[in-house]
């Protein structure tokens, strides 16, 4: 899709302020590009753009009708919203780097004025943990390469909780069902771009095909370490952090400036479902093995009984 | 190329200190389960051993064996099933069968022990013996599932604890499996007067009991290596990982029966102590592990010490294709 100065070509089709319908591949004027089944979609957050504003967690609440968590303060900067979960799908974490070891600092660096802001979301693995644990087939693989829990099919078994390596899919207990980030299956079926990513005001958040936006993001770290930057790095783009363990990739990755436990992320999250041969190939050894002990004292036991007789 | 900020060594870095994954949902039901499913699966096991090569006098043992299969497949379908947030949709667990998911594997291996258990018992009782020497085996097959899949199950999540020691934890589940089963065959044997029986029997128990201890042992220090020790060291589920599953559940019935084995007339109370502490100790495992599991998803440090970067697994390359 032809950009010119960052504006998508078709981004200027629609002057008037009162739009005739339904804008047809409306994603082509808003993020440049056209939704299309069997490719490979997915955000990145650029977290060196972000300025903490939370409009990306308020699109996504009222796109997908999802109610609030809790009102109340968490006493972590400005982060009231505290976790991802079944009704969070965006979470904006604010790490404020005033100074160490408990010093204030005198002098601040004009980078980002020494704030991190990060908004957090499913990662849409590769290898999703969650969906290969999902017993039901509820957890499911689009075809837009995005991870979604069918809620017609899920029967609360929970198993996809402890298995994600971000702490992400959560329980609803009101309706017994797992919950995350859809990555907006419904607006990409309609060709719309994600609600977050649509919303966010300085691009932060970028909606796009992956191989796109690996490329893109691959760019931008170039750039920040030129300009000085030299802390930035990818965080789930193929063969870095976050990508590890056998996940593949991160279809939802992103530009972090320090370490990922900073932000409440692993440096190398495993695929869980790698253990199952190594925990069921000992466990059934040690039946083996215990079997064939009993079955010899049992033989040792009938012929000493048959003796004493 | 990650930067330095992603590769410097973790010194304790977390987000506020907020949990960095989500502790499973599984309650004492799930715990209960484990228990009841590693309990019956080698019961039948043993029942089996005893049908094929104990002779005659083992008739009641044998009966017994597979009363408690069943006892199985009736109470441990209901207590999954009372674990689930949607219980009105349990059949989905039969929907697709997901090789990467030990809870699918399993609801098949529950499946098919089930269904070869009711029919290894119906068929005694309705005086098929043949039948039910036949239907016996591959029921015993899904009894050693039974007995271990629950560890891979806890061992195939990012919950810390579970996930550090795959292999030592099924070694566990499996064992204390087999010595449960053996524990409480022989106190049938015992209420039945038949000494000899659980005579046999102890020594099994004896033999699972001491593979129980090693491995306990061993998974304990390479929970402390992996950094991810914390709940079974400290708090509430300590006491319970430590006297309940390691001392009362492994070593007590290890001395009990080792001390019954080398007597010319083993000590009926020996035995009966030796049984009830790993019927004790085996429910204080499965208590112990998924707890302190829980509690360790909650930890972000131990999850942060396991998830460090290993060159040996990070560097394999990824493969394209997704397990469905
Ligand atoms: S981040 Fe978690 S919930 Fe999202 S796809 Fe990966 S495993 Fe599933």
């Amino acid at each position: 899709m032809a950009v010119s100065m960052g504006v998508p070509a078709r981004a200027l089709d629609y002057a008037d302020p009162i739009l005739p319908g339904l804008i047809p591949d409306e994603a082509e004027l808003t993020a440049g590009v056209r939704i299309e089944p069997g490719k490979s979609y997915g955000f990145f957050t650029d977290t060196t753009l972000c300025i903490g504003c939370k409009a990306c967690e308020v699109a996504c609440k009222e796109w997908n009708a999802l109610p609030a968590d809790e009102v109340g303060l968490t006493g972590n900067s400005y982060d009231n919203t505290g976790r991802l979960s079944a009704n969070t799908w965006r979470h904006v974490a604010f790490v404020e780097k005033i100074g160490t070891n408990g010093k204030r600092a005198a002098e601040m660096a004009p980078f980002q004025s020494n704030w991190l802001m990060m908004s957090d979301v499913c990662k849409h693995c590769h290898n999703a943990p969650c969906l290969e644990a999902c017993p039901t087939g509820a957890l499911f693989r689009t075809e837009f390469d995005t991870v979604v829990v069918q809620q017609d099919i899920c029967n609360g078994c929970g198993y996809c909780v402890p298995a994600c390596p971000f702490g992400v899919v959560d329980l609803n207990e009101v309706d017994g069902k797992a919950h995350k980030c859809t990555l907006c299956y419904d607006r990409l079926k309609g060709g719309l771009e994600p609600a977050c990513a649509k919303s966010c005001p300085t691009d932060s958040i970028q909606f796009g095909e992956v191989p796109d936006l690996v490329e893109k993001a691959r760019a931008r770290v170039e750039d920040l370490h030129g300009r000085g930057a030299v802390d930035a790095y990818l965080y789930g783009a193929p063969g870095e952090p976050g990508a590890t363990g056998d996940l593949g990739h991160l279809n939802a990755f992103f530009l972090l400036t320090d370490r990922p436990e900073v932000y409440g992320l692993p440096t190398a999250p495993t695929r869980a479902s790698n253990r199952v041969a190594p925990a069921l190939g000992a466990g059934l050894a040690t039946m083996a093995g215990l079997t064939l002990a009993a079955i010899a004292l049992f033989a040792t036991n009938r012929f000493a009984t048959n003796r004493r007789r | 190329m990650p930067q330095d900020s992603a590769v410097r060594p973790y010194a304790g870095e977390t987000y506020y200190g907020c949990p960095a994954l989500k502790a499973s949902p599984f309650g004492w039901k799930t715990a209960g389960y484990i228990f009841l499913a590693g309990l019956s699966g080698s019961a039948q096991i043993l029942g089996t051993v005893a049908d094929l090569g104990g002779g005659r006098e083992k008739r009641n043992l044998v009966r017994n064996a597979r009363g408690l299969a069943i006892a199985g497949t009736v109470v441990g379908p209901a207590l999954l099933i009372g674990d689930l947030h949607t219980p009105s949709r349990w059949y989905n667990m039969l929907r697709i069968f997901r090789r990467t998911s030990p809870m699918s594997i399993g609801s098949y291996i529950l499946t098919g022990f089930g269904a070869f258990s009711a029919l290894t018992l119906g068929a005694d009782r309705l005086g098929l013996a043949g039948v039910a020497r036949v239907a016996q085996v591959p029921a015993a097959v899904a009894g050693t599932g039974m007995s271990v899949y629950t560890a891979a199950l806890l061992s195939a999540t990012s919950t810390p604890l579970w996930a550090a020691s795959p292999r030592l934890l099924s070694v566990r589940f499996g064992a204390s499996a087999m010595a449960s089963a053996a524990a409480a065959l022989s106190l049938g044997e015992r209420l039945g007067g038949r000494p000899e029986g659980a005579e046999t029997l102890d020594r099994v128990a004896m033999a699972a009991s001491a593979v129980d201890l090693v491995a306990s042992v061993a998974a304990e220090r390479e929970y402390k290596a992996e950094g991810v020790a914390g709940p079974v060291e400290e708090g509430p589920w300590a006491p319970v990982e430590k006297i309940g599953a390691i001392a009362v559940g492994a070593a007590v019935p290890l001395v009990c029966h080792a001390i019954n084995a080398r007597r010319e007339r083993p000590s009926a109370a020996l035995s009966v102590l030796g049984s009830l502490a790993i019927l004790a100790g085996g429910m204080a495992l499965r208590s112990a592990m998924l707890h302190a599991g829980n509690r360790s998803a909650t930890r972000p440090r131990d999850y942060f010490r396991f998830a460090r970067p290993r060159p040996a697994l990070d560097h394999r390359p990824a493969p394209d294709r997704i397990a469905r």
